[in-house]
């Protein structure tokens, strides 16, 4: 299958540092791909340069074919590529349904005019956009907090607005940085199986970064090892977690045998 | 009755819109010609506020000079009506447009700055418009100032500070109307978005310098219009009008009144274009007063005017605001 987002030989370099190593990853579509390492590793750079906010100093990005390094975020985020973040990044002082609502500026947007002048599509759109919004929140059991201010919550619900905010957007690919951090085991669980089963309605390709090892191993269909930038494993969750410098890096031990 | 971008909702708000409107409707006449004056002012600055609300409170882009953009909607209303002979009622919102055009040109650059960055870029923008003014007296007339007069509709010259005060009165309901369904939309929600978080804002698509741009213009926009109908009413402008005092008070309108705020606006440069008259009983004391009241509600109340309503809301009872109740309520589910 080809894939519908890889990056090509990238290295990323900060100043006396370098985040992302010559790296080749290529993602398939509607596969669910899990991204882990220890802290430091590159993950969310990775994450960063995909969706722009990053610049890469070499190698390609492609999706669906084009290379898409370099590009504005916003363009990258029109093309279908949308993304979480680790520190959940909601609009601080919107509600939780506004927070939602802002994530259907691309795909329920009439236009200026519409807007400024009230029409009736606007209105319809605006209609839909509240109902679509309020159930996107219900799946992820956040519609009680519906007109709570963001900054009121705790990060647990954060996490989970910015996940309905991003799915609002109906990316083709989401990329979701630590998704279920901050949130007990049950709210972790419940969190992931919405995710997956969203995905898979709307066959979206999604790509994790997660510490939770009992999370992404039964969530993905592969992993991705990085360490220090550089990808030092990938494969089936089971390959990954049997694999000795997986283990010795970053898993440990204990895991081995678990 | 408001929600959280000052607009009105639900049914309690909708029935004091309709008995505010009823009132300024109706109540005017009852009154002499200095209130139909000072009316047609306070609601001018409204408008005026709004626009500057939409960029500053909304936006996240601080602006020096919003007094600029009305003096070229002023001038160009003159301009094209006095002296190009066009229909008023095509000049003055021409006016707008022209203004708009000059908030692209400002926004261009603007877009690439922040913070006092761009409070400077701006506060240099308002200079250049003054000594354009100034140094091109064929078209506005220079330091002598330009005068307008009133227009005519339906073949009646509105020379009546009431009959004009009722066109200010339609401008002011259309400029709130278009900010309220504006600021319930994705351009709206975009202007919001990108002040609290551009990264994030961008990650679902918003194009950040567009969308500041569209801000600018239309803050432009709206000034434009409200200082066409200010040459209008006033029938004299000259640059000393549109200084920098000008634009400062126009930022104190919304911060007074809420930032991001559509009531905020209104309500600030209503009642701070009001005050200055209420206070004329302390005479030489009046700015004094004024000062030591500015001074007073940006201390007690950091949210503005409108920063009392959920406190007004509240009053009497146990539980704290409406958003911690509807936090608890969410928890106990």
């Amino acid at each position: 299958m080809t894939a519908i987002l890889s990056v090509e030989r990238l290295t990323l370099r900060y100043i006396g540092l370098v985040a992302l190593a010559d790296l080749s990853v290529a993602f398939a579509p509607g596969a669910i791909h899990g991204l882990i390492g220890p802290n430091g590793a590159g993950k969310t750079t990775l994450i960063n340069a995909i969706s722009g906010l990053a610049t890469a100093s070499e190698g390609r990005i492609l999706f669906e074919g084009r290379d898409i390094a370099g590009l504005a975020p916003h363009l990258i985020a029109a093309l279908g590529i949308g993304r979480t973040f680790q520190n959940a990044e909601v609009f601080a002082d919107h509600t939780t349904l506004d927070n939602a609502m802002v994530g259907f500026y691309r795909t329920m947007r009439r236009g200026f005019w519409h807007d400024v002048l009230g029409t009736p599509g606007k209105r319809a759109a605006e209609h839909e956009m509240r109902r679509r919004a309020e159930a996107l929140l219900d799946r992820f059991s956040v519609a009680g907090y519906r007109d709570a201010v963001a900054a009121d919550l705790p990060f647990g619900v954060l996490k989970r607005i910015d996940l309905a905010r991003a799915l609002a957007a109906r990316p083709r690919v989401l990329l979701l940085d630590e998704p279920t951090s901050g949130m007990s085991a049950n709210e972790a669980q419940a969190t992931i199986t919405v995710c997956r089963a969203l995905a898979q309605e709307h066959g979206v390709t999604l790509i994790v970064v997660e510490h939770n090892m009992r999370v992404i191993m039964s969530l993905a269909d592969t992993i991705t090892v990085l360490h220090h930038g550089e990808k030092i494993a990938e494969g089936t969750p089971e390959d990954v977690q049997r694999d000795p410098v997986v283990i010795d890096t970053y898993l440990g031990r204990g895991a081995a045998r678990a | 009755m408001f929600d959280r971008v000052g607009g009105i909702a639900g049914a309690r708000g909708r029935v004091a819109l309709l008995a505010l409107l009823a009132a300024l409707v109706g109540m005017p006449p009852l009154f002499d010609s200095y209130y139909h004056f000072l009316l047609s002012l306070m609601l001018i600055n409204v408008i005026v506020a709004v626009g500057l609300n939409l960029l500053i409170g909304n936006a996240g882009q601080i602006s020096l000079c919003h007094s600029s953009f009305m003096a070229i909607g002023a001038y160009a209303t003159i301009y094209l009506s006095t002296k190009l002979g066009l229909n008023y009622w095509l000049a003055m919102p021409l006016g707008g447009v022209v203004a708009g055009a000059f908030g692209c040109i400002l926004g261009l650059p603007a877009v690439r700055v922040r913070g006092f960055y761009l409070a400077v870029v701006t506060l240099g923008f308002l200079e250049i418009i003054q000594i354009v003014i100034e140094q091109t007296p064929g078209i506005t007339g220079g330091v002598r100032g330009m005068s307008a007069s009133r227009p005519e509709l339906f073949g009646v010259k509105l020379r009546a500070d009431l009959h004009f005060y009722y066109v200010i009165l339609a401008v002011t309901a259309a400029a709130l109307y278009c900010a309220h369904t504006l600021l319930h939309s994705p351009t709206g929600r975009a202007f919001n978005a990108i002040r609290v978080s551009e990264s994030a804002a961008a990650t679902l698509g918003i194009p950040v310098a567009r969308t500041k741009l569209i801000a600018f213009i239309v803050a432009a926009f709206y000034a434009g219009i409200g200082g066409g109908l200010f040459a209008t009413l006033v029938g004299f402008i000259d640059p000393l009008e549109f200084g920098v005092w000008t634009s400062i008070r126009h930022v104190v309108f919304i911060v007074v009144g809420g930032l991001g705020s559509i009531v905020g606006s209104a309500v600030g440069a209503a009642v701070l274009t009001a005050l200055p008259e209420i206070l004329r009983g302390f005479k030489e004391f009046s700015e004094f007063v004024y000062g030591g009241l500015l001074l007073v509600v940006l201390i007690v109340m950091p949210r503005g005017l409108v920063g009392l309503w959920p406190w007004w809301r509240a009053r009497g009872r146990a539980s704290p605001p409406a958003r911690t109740a509807a936090v608890d309520k969410a928890r106990a589910a």
